[in-house]
């Protein structure tokens, strides 16, 4: 059995008596496209900053590739890419210097060919002081400084901040090419719909824990379920009362939409003996599954 | 040590560290351009300066009132000022600032996800803080030189001069070491410039009240200035063994407690 890329085993971080992370288990395969999502403070970059040796836990311990993060940090960044969600480089440098800064530290054959690659995909100036770059062109220099040296696990917070839509397609066509050849992504943000559309698998972090761990695809099948009904008579208070209803979404006149985690059969038979005008049942979006556990 | 980040912070701080020596430099020369008028008008300037408390003209290093007429006498008294405070003020700008900026200027989380051990970033910043102190004592002490020759003919007590050197040199390590001390006991990515200034001039001025004031001499001994000789003059001077041990071992100490400190910081941006 191969060795996991990440692996999480009762990771916690306490600042002072302030909670980051508590018991944060997690697994990450090889290959992965594997998506990290909860709102701010959640945790998310506590985890992401553990990984990388920027901060030290308080319990529990993680590896990549098999290595300890703390020990072999060294060993550990030269396989590693990062695009950080909020950083900014030496403003003194021009794009070309800086990315060739960061290229210097690895001992890679064909970087300069790389280097010119990624930025011609992003159109970053490379004569450009990195103190003139927009928000959104920062972003670009540092996604291309994380794929620089062929990393084997690159890790994203919040990549996608500050890029504008076409970037962005380029971006996770880009991603999705380099996951096709082998590199496992480790992708935190909480714009579920690119979490939605680009991986396979997603933790959801919840005040420092994780809530839930599943396949995209499972956690959407995952019993909850989107109910639209329009009574033809007037509704009663029966349907409120049914085991499974998590929340009611609208309540307007005849029309109510809740969503449902209860046997469907059961909701069905209460609804036989009413007069329906309307019923939909619907997979809800990622957003609302994700609402749903932060409710 | 990391060839690659110990140039770039050359680099980075280069234009700093000019600065720093043109300014010594342009005020050692204005000081002692002003030494020859100084002894050809001897009896009035020394009589002026006979009215100057006692204490005031030990703080400089003036023993004897005739020791201003030796040119070292006087580039003593006058210029180790600008090389002693101003020395020590951008060492320890240069040395709070090193580790930390990589913080505040939110670049850390690119330098520390490269290949590189903490041990091996903090042994190239530290590289490039002596570096760029000993460049400026280098510098501004051959000037100062290079001035006493141009104004005075007669041999200079070299020896002497290069105690002296020593001195200032060991002085703004040791504020250097205080300095990136702090930085890593600082939790917030915030700078310390002004604290770090203001701290080199606190001790400056303690030393100051010391040698003025005779009933809290005794405060003197908790300034590091205190333990830089100025009196180039006296036939015995010399570089004091224990001071010398306590500049060096004070700034390894706070060089050591500093990386272990930083070893095991968490960096936030």
């Amino acid at each position: 059995m191969s060795v996991p890329v990440i692996e999480i085993s009762d990771l916690s971080k306490f600042y002072g008596k302030a909670r980051g992370i508590e018991h944060v288990n997690l697994e990450i395969g090889e290959g992965e496209i594997f998506g990290f999502i909860g709102p701010n403070g959640a945790g998310k970059s506590t985890t992401i900053r553990i990984l990388l040796n920027l901060i030290f836990p308080s319990g529990g311990s993680a590896r990549i590739m098999g290595m300890d993060v703390i020990r072999e940090t060294k060993k550990i960044k030269q396989v590693v890419g990062y695009v950080p969600s909020d950083a900014s480089a030496y403003d003194s440098m021009d794009v070309h210097e800086f990315l060739s800064y960061c290229l210097r530290f690895y001992p890679v054959q064909s970087g300069t060919d790389r280097l010119e690659e990624l930025s011609a995909l992003f159109e970053l100036d490379l004569k450009r002081k990195i103190a003139e770059l927009s928000m959104g062109n920062r972003k670009k220099v540092s996604i291309v400084q994380s794929l620089l040296h062929n990393p084997k696990l690159l890790i994203l917070d919040e990549p996608t901040t500050g890029l504008d839509p076409l970037m962005q397609a380029k971006f996770f066509q880009l991603l999705r090419s380099e996951n096709q050849k082998g590199m496992t992504i480790f992708f935190s943000s909480h714009i579920l719909n690119e979490v939605q559309l680009f991986c396979k698998r997603v933790a959801i972090i919840k005040e420092g824990k994780i809530i839930q761990l599943e396949d995209i695809e499972t956690l959407r099948k995952k019993q909850l379920k989107k109910v639209y009904i329009e009574f033809g008579d007037s509704m009663n208070n029966e349907i409120f009362s049914i085991p499974g209803l998590e929340k009611i979404i609208t309540r307007i006149g005849n029309r109510v939409s809740f969503m449902y985690s209860g046997d469907m059969n059961e909701l069905v038979g209460l609804l036989s003996g009413r007069e329906i005008v309307n019923l939909t049942i619907e997979e809800p979006s990622l957003e609302e599954i994700f609402m749903h556990y932060y409710k | 040590m990391n060839r690659n980040l110990f140039s770039k912070e050359m680099r980075r701080n280069a234009l700093s560290l000019m600065l720093w020596m043109i300014t010594i430099t342009l005020l050692i020369s204005v000081t002692m351009s002003v030494y020859r008028t100084f002894v050809e008008n001897q009896s009035k300037v020394l009589g002026m300066i006979s009215l100057v408390p006692k204490g005031a003209l030990e703080f400089k290093g003036i023993s004897n009132l005739n020791d201003l007429l030796s040119v070292l006498g006087f580039y003593a008294a006058n210029n180790t000022i600008y090389m002693m405070v101003l020395g020590s003020i951008f060492a320890i700008v240069l040395s709070s600032n090193i580790l930390l900026k990589e913080e505040y200027h939110k670049t850390a989380e690119y330098l520390l996800t490269r290949p590189l051990t903490r041990s091996e970033i903090f042994f190239s910043k530290l590289a490039v803080f002596f570096l760029h102190v000993f460049l400026l004592n280098l510098v501004t002490a051959l000037a100062g030189f290079i001035c006493m020759k141009l104004v005075q003919k007669e041999p200079i007590n070299v020896n002497a001069f290069l105690i002296l050197s020593l001195y200032t040199l060991l002085l703004n390590i040791l504020f250097g070491a205080i300095g990136l001390f702090l930085s890593t006991l600082v939790k917030r990515p915030k700078p310390i410039t002004t604290f770090g200034i203001g701290l080199v001039l606190i001790f400056y001025f303690i030393y100051t009240l010391s040698k003025i004031t005779e009933s809290v001499s005794d405060i003197g001994y908790l300034s590091p200035f205190k333990y830089v000789n100025v009196d180039v003059i006296n036939p015995a001077y010399r570089l004091d063994f224990w001071h010398l041990l306590y500049f060096t071992g004070i700034s390894l100490l706070l060089i050591r407690f500093s990386y272990r400190l930083y070893n095991r910081k968490d960096i936030y941006t």
